[in-house]
């Protein structure tokens, strides 16, 4: 270690403790952000500590980026520069739960796992069905926005947080919302950190609103010979009375991943399948069992099932993990997150399945009806031959997105590093509301200390 | 205010669209809080191109712009607390599209709250956030304060609703943050600018949600006669989980007024009544609706009834929405709080409100969302007695410090406007506020939109202001 960065790593250990400053290898590599490693990992205790690393790496122009689990951070652009991984794990208290107000404050380093667990011991849960759940961390998927089917019913974060702590790129300790329920003093701040990727500031506490645990709970399957017939289906049942928590859309490719095991047998692979569920009281549940078979049977269903609950189980956490299941089984594989209105999925599905075909590359998607799907492309052959096919299908994606009546946002939220060749390949063509972004990374973070370059408009 | 700016004005948008007569000037003076603001011009844009128009005159002239929607606001909000121009959006009212198959709507921000619901009801939609200034107040109003209403217990305040926006900026650049797709990557612009009170953009149009009527309400009525026994009902409703539509509380003498007013059949001679709403499918209302009832019984209720039809409930319902017009009946002014406590403390609270009633010798009338622990305590006054107002001050002054201490919040849907924002201090340090600061400046870096509001301007830190006269009552209806 050359001198200037051993002072570094003297004065950090000085803020966080010997123990708590490492450089070890296999620790660096973990904390990688798109081919960029750090040159230390550091584990803050608390948020004043945090505030004295980020002064001090203002002042020393370094650059840092905070990490949890380390299962999201090859989400966004390769980061300009990264010196100091900042690991949130140490920081992994539950502060406040208050079943009886069913509200929570939780420590960045929380692991979804473990805080599910201590909910369901008071019959509560937070609506995060996210990928990743056996490490994933709430910093983490705050920061990351992670896609949840229960949005459906319950939310996104943005609905459910009711405010936050957190440290600015400057190393103030700001707060903003409360712990309340409903509350509007002052900007709600805590808003812009979701899905921020860690640039505009760390995230020193979460407070939520949790949610009582539906007494009964019912998961069917109904399978379409087409897209068409499986989102008119949706739209039936979106404009029908019933109240189901999630609709999760599957086209042919994705339904052979989720339908796993002996359940397979049951489901046609090859055909388009949607998968719903019910919760409440049990007559709420019964009712949802007969409508939906109903509303499924107007729609030429080929099939609908009830499933029994190891085989719920098992597919709902398909479903969770859809991106880590697309990630491990095509490692170049380019997953988009495009938000959509329910309107045009089906057509704009279409659209980028053909585009797969001209490329020959296979085509999987996940379709969230609340109004979010997941769009895999696969390529057939090894990666560099299809680099080039890639890049244009990128383009082309975001083009098709941007059309005025598809009125649809996408990002590219995985793919290759090697893909990353710019802004525009990860977050679309510049828009106009990115100069606004910019302005609020100013604000929170003048001195750019915060994950550099690795957000939209390079931010 | 200069001529020049005023000829400018009227050639940008025509003589019939500005306002500067002292005796037009005056109604543009108030909102529906106490406080009072002289502005110098009104400007009534019909279109975003005329709002950027008007603000890159504004900044040419530095006069400090103000965006009013219907006046409605409980804060101050869009009172000319500096002078300047009012953009009164009362003439951008048109619902632009409506997109029943997924849910959405695109309105002008001029558009008022309940005639989107009216427009979309023969589609079975409507839009969720209701205010009880909903019959007047503006969806643009209602943007800018976040606001929420009854409802909101289950569907969640204007910013749970709106997925898009198109901007005019400070400087008169016109940009669209979000659509009709309920995210947008990059930060969510939408929900730093949802509640921001007017002091970052003008909202020159709306991107909504709808949402679909439930195919079953029941509306319970349950009478008590103490305030604890009322209380302790909202926190086992809470604790057991059970998630009302709207759970609302009236005590004895508000809904005397009320009952005088509206004739809903409330019941006068009790201590407080909850009104609580089922909604959903009608097993699961059933179910919610008989454990409700339960709780009730359990905690002495002396009767719980439910609306047997539409119109039985319509009446309660507008018990409730008029009850802030009801006591303008019966006192000359009231000032209407709008804390927030974690609602396992509502019991405690309710006493503490009490004990400050007999301490300052004040009339504090509670009419509140129960259910999300969102207070509004009326303290009924005489504008003309000085010193009684001063006691009125310093009672809401105690009544707010009570909601932070027990870890609450100072606005729950009305907003910190100009009311409360020498108050800010008491939840938000120094750098908190610093950064709000810097954010505000990102935005409207010459303050010029809607100064004074929201963050504290550090004259009279940590008390509510003291208007110089109150202005007579207007009342959200």
């Amino acid at each position: 270690m050359s001198r200037p960065a051993q002072a570094a790593f003297t004065r950090l250990e000085e803020i966080a403790g010997g123990a708590s400053v490492v450089t070890d290898g296999a620790e660096i590599a973990v904390r990688e952000v798109c081919g960029v490693r750090p040159a230390v990992v550091v584990r803050p205790a608390n948020a004043a500590q945090i505030a004295e690393i980020l002064r001090f790496a203002a002042a020393e122009k370094l650059a840092v980026i905070p990490t949890g689990g380390c299962t999201k951070l090859g989400i966004g652009s390769p980061p300009a520069r990264y010196d100091i991984a900042l690991d949130l794990s140490r920081m992994n208290r539950v502060l406040a739960f208050d079943p009886h107000d069913l509200t929570l404050g939780v420590e960045p380093g929380v692991r979804i796992e473990d805080l599910l667990r201590t909910l369901a011991e008071e019959k509560q849960f937070l609506p995060l069905a996210v990928p990743f759940s056996d490490r994933a961390t709430i910093g983490g998927i705050v920061a990351a926005n992670s896609s949840s089917p229960l949005r459906h019913a319950y939310g996104a974060v943005r609905d459910f947080c009711l405010g936050m702590e957190f440290v600015t790129g400057d190393g103030s300790q700001a707060k903003s919302g409360g712990r309340v329920v409903k509350n509007v003093t002052g900007y709600d701040l805590h808003k812009l950190l979701i899905g921020s990727l860690g640039t505009l500031a760390v995230i020193t506490r979460v407070n939520f609103r949790t949610f009582p645990m539906p007494q009964a709970q019912g998961t069917f399957v109904a399978s379409f010979s087409s897209a068409e017939a499986a989102f008119d289906f949706c739209r039936a049942v979106s404009h029908s009375v019933l109240t189901p928590q999630m609709v999760e859309v599957a086209n042919p490719g994705t339904a052979a991943l989720i339908f796993s095991g002996e359940f397979s047998a049951r489901v046609e692979p090859r055909t388009w399948s949607v998968v719903l569920s019910a919760a409440g009281q049990p007559a709420v549940v019964a009712r949802h069992a007969r409508e939906l078979g109903h509303l499924a049977g107007a729609a030429d269903a080929e099939e609908f099932l009830p499933l029994t609950e190891a085989e719920a189980d098992s597919v709902l956490a398909q479903i969770r993990e859809f991106p880590k299941l697309m990630i491990e089984r095509a490692p170049s594989a380019a997953i988009f997150r495009i938000s959509a209105v329910p309107g045009v999925m089906a057509t704009l599905l279409e659209k980028l399945r053909v585009l797969a075909a001209q490329s020959e590359l296979d085509f999987v998607s996940l379709a969230r009806a609340s109004g979010i799907f997941y769009a895999a492309f696969l390529p057939q052959k090894e990666f560099s031959e299809t680099t080039p096919s890639l890049l244009g299908i990128i383009a082309e994606v975001y083009r098709a997105c941007g059309q005025p009546e598809m009125q649809a946002s996408a990002m590219l939220e995985w793919c290759p590093t090697d893909l990353k060749t710019s802004a525009e390949v990860v977050w679309g063509p510049a828009r106009p509301d990115f100069e606004l972004m910019r302005r609020v990374k100013h604000s929170f973070d003048p001195q750019n200390v915060l994950a550099p370059g690795r957000f939209a408009g390079g931010i | 205010m200069q001529p020049q700016l005023i000829r400018e004005l009227e050639a940008l948008l025509g003589p019939k669209a500005v306002l500067s007569a002292p005796e037009d000037l005056m109604l543009y003076e108030y909102d529906g809080s106490v406080e009072l603001g002289s502005p110098r011009c009104i400007v009534f844009p019909t279109s975003a191109r005329d709002v950027a128009g008007i603000v890159r005159l504004a900044n040419r002239y530095e006069t400090p712009i103000v965006g009013r929607g219907a006046g409605t606001g409980l804060s101050g909000g869009a009172i000319a607390r500096n002078g300047g121009m009012v953009v009164t959006f009362s003439r951008m009212n048109r619902i632009l599209e409506i997109d029943a198959a997924n849910l959405r709507a695109v309105v002008q921000p001029g558009v008022v709250n309940l005639d989107l619901s009216r427009a979309v009801e023969h589609l079975g939609l409507y839009f969720a956030p209701d205010p009880s200034s909903q019959k007047s107040c503006t969806i643009g109003g209602n943007v800018s304060e976040n606001s929420g209403g009854p409802h909101t217990l289950a569907y969640g305040v204007t910013a749970n609703h709106v997925t898009g926006l198109e901007l005019v900026l400070p400087d008169g650049e016109l940009v669209r943050i979000g659509g009709k797709n309920i995210e947008t990557s990059g930060y969510d612009l939408c929900g730093l600018l949802v509640g921001s009170e007017g002091t970052l953009a003008l909202v020159t149009e709306i991107t909504v949600r709808l949402m679909r009527k439930p195919e079953a309400v029941k509306t319970l009525l349950a009478v008590y006669e103490t305030l604890d026994d009322t209380t302790e009902s909202v926190v086992e409703i809470t604790v057991r989980a059970i998630t009302p539509a709207a759970c609302e509380m009236l005590d004895g003498f508000t809904l005397r007024a009320v009952e005088d007013y509206v004739h809903a059949g409330f019941p006068k001679d009790c201590a407080a009544v909850l009104l609580i709403e089922v909604e959903g499918l009608t097993e699961a209302v059933e179910a919610q609706a008989a454990e409700i009832i339960e709780v009730c019984r359990q905690h002495r209720a002396r009767e719980v009834r439910a609306a047997r039809n539409d119109q039985e409930r319509n009446l309660l319902w507008r018990g409730r929405k008029e009850a802030f017009g009801a006591m303008g009946r019966i006192s000359p002014m009231y000032y209407v709080q709008d804390g927030v406590i974690p609602r396992t403390r509502l019991p405690e609270t309710l006493r503490r409100i009490e004990e400050i009633s007999r301490k300052y010798d004040l009339q504090i009338g509670n009419i509140f969302h129960a259910g999300d622990g969102n207070l509004h305590p009326l303290i009924l006054f005489d504008e003309r007695d000085r010193a009684q107002f001063a006691r009125v001050v310093a009672a809401g002054g105690e009544i707010m410090r009570h909601c932070v201490e027990v870890g609450g919040a100072l606005t729950g849907e009305h907003g910190i406007g100009m009311e409360k924002n020498e108050l800010m201090p008491l939840i938000f340090t120094p750098e908190d506020l610093a950064l709000m600061e810097r954010v505000r400046a990102a935005f409207n870096p010459a303050g010029r939109l809607n100064p004074g509001k929201v963050l504290p301007m550090g004259k009279a830190c940590g008390e509510i202001r003291v208007p110089p006269m109150p202005a007579s009552a207007t009342i959200p209806t």
